[in-house]
């Protein structure tokens, strides 16, 4: 339960630790999207470190790394394709940064600092919690920046684009949005405020505890 | 010596084993992969031939000027060509149409910005049916005059298209 704790504040991937944040600045751009790529990420985490701390045993020492980049490339390809048959729409949302998710740093880093030396069921907890930690990440700055530049956050169904199931906003500030904040600048902003802000909790946090 | 080739091994078995869960995985999604792309290009293709039953064909065109075919009713062909014309900011995507013995039935142009008057002229109705419809090879396609840019890339499109037909049919 600590790990799975873990991974939202004191040990949030994205904004404590900074893994994977090519992603997270480059899909952040509306909830859809977001949530999207954080479920992918969630899926693929779990299972890689599922099943490197089933082989951790028998995974010679000396080739662990190339080991687990072929675990994580196939799980990665798996959900790609799944992804690609079943729910098309975001798979042209994600395009390329669906199968970069094999270089997510999150996925190699949770494998070497917790699966390999960690029995499967802590593990999988582990990347549940880590998980969740990176799409809650990738959601907050997607709200943010998708509320900033259109006035509006909206969620689509994931299979009929066409079906609208959420919409939140202020029609009265939608001729004051700020564009800048759809691109990759909004991205670094959003990101450097929002993780300002959890370095002071998290300061806080420590502080309470002398 | 023997430490290495047991670690060639284990790394050999492990890709082996990803090896078998992606080939069942693409087993699996292949054909539904394929009817999505069928399904966004069904507007498109119902253009040609209404209400028909359409299917992809496996064809790779390595100049990149056929970007998808098909099959409709499992007599005709469809090919999807593109190439540049005179504007060079927005290639021209046709569709072809082919009877079951590789003649041209049909031709639609999905996307085209040429010159109105000149190279536009190419998509008219009338020039369609006197260039193209009913050709059975590249050499029975003649050039429109004042419209020697957009015919080229028609032709050029015309060519591979009779290229993949031989090749798919």
């Amino acid at each position: 339960m600590k790990n799975f704790k873990n991974g939202f504040i004191k040990e949030n991937p994205v904004f404590c630790l900074y893994l994977g944040m090519c992603s997270t600045l480059a899909l952040s751009t509306n909830l859809n999207n977001a949530l999207g790529m954080g479920l992918c990420v969630t899926i693929v985490l779990i299972f890689s470190n599922l099943i490197i701390s089933l082989i951790r045993n028998i995974t010679p020492d000396e080739i662990r790394i190339p080991v687990y980049i072929v675990v994580i490339a196939t799980l990665v390809s798996v959900v790609e394709l799944l992804v690609h048959a079943y729910i098309p729409a975001l798979f042209d949302a994600l395009g390329a940064f669906l199968s970069l998710i094999v270089v997510n740093c999150i996925i190699l880093g949770r494998a070497e600092a917790f699966a390999k030396k960690n029995p499967p069921l802590a593990s999988i907890i582990d990347g549940l919690g880590m998980g969740l930690g990176y799409t809650f990440a990738i959601v907050i700055l997607s709200v943010i920046r998708e509320f900033l530049s259109t006035a509006w956050v909206s969620f689509y169904n994931p299979f009929d684009m066409s079906q609208l199931i959420i919409r939140i906003g202020m029609p009265q500030l939608e001729n004051y949005t700020i564009s800048l904040f759809s691109s990759s600048v909004g991205a670094f902003l959003t990101f450097a405020v929002v993780a300002a802000l959890f370095a002071l909790i998290n300061q806080k946090a420590k502080e309470g505890k002398k | 010596m023997n430490k290495t080739i047991k670690l060639a091994l284990f790394l050999g078995i492990v890709a082996a084993i990803s090896g078998l869960v992606l080939g069942i995985v693409n087993y699996i999604t292949e054909p539904v992969i394929n009817q999505n792309a069928v399904k966004a290009e069904q507007k498109n293709l119902e253009l040609m031939y209404p209400n028909a039953e359409f299917k992809i064909l496996d064809y790779k065109d390595d100049d990149g000027i056929i970007i998808g075919a098909y099959k409709a009713n499992d007599t005709n062909y469809i090919f999807k060509g593109t190439a540049v014309g005179y504007n060079s900011s927005t290639p021209i995507v046709v569709l072809v149409g082919l009877n079951k013995d590789g003649t041209i039935e049909n031709m639609v142009a999905l996307e085209q910005q040429e010159t109105n008057g000149f190279g536009a002229r190419c998509f008219e109705k009338e020039n369609i049916a006197n260039l193209y419809l009913n050709k059975k090879s590249v050499d029975e396609i003649d050039m429109l005059s004042g419209a020697t840019f957009t015919s080229t890339a028609l032709k050029t499109i015309m060519g591979e298209v009779f290229e993949a037909y031989e090749a798919v049919k």
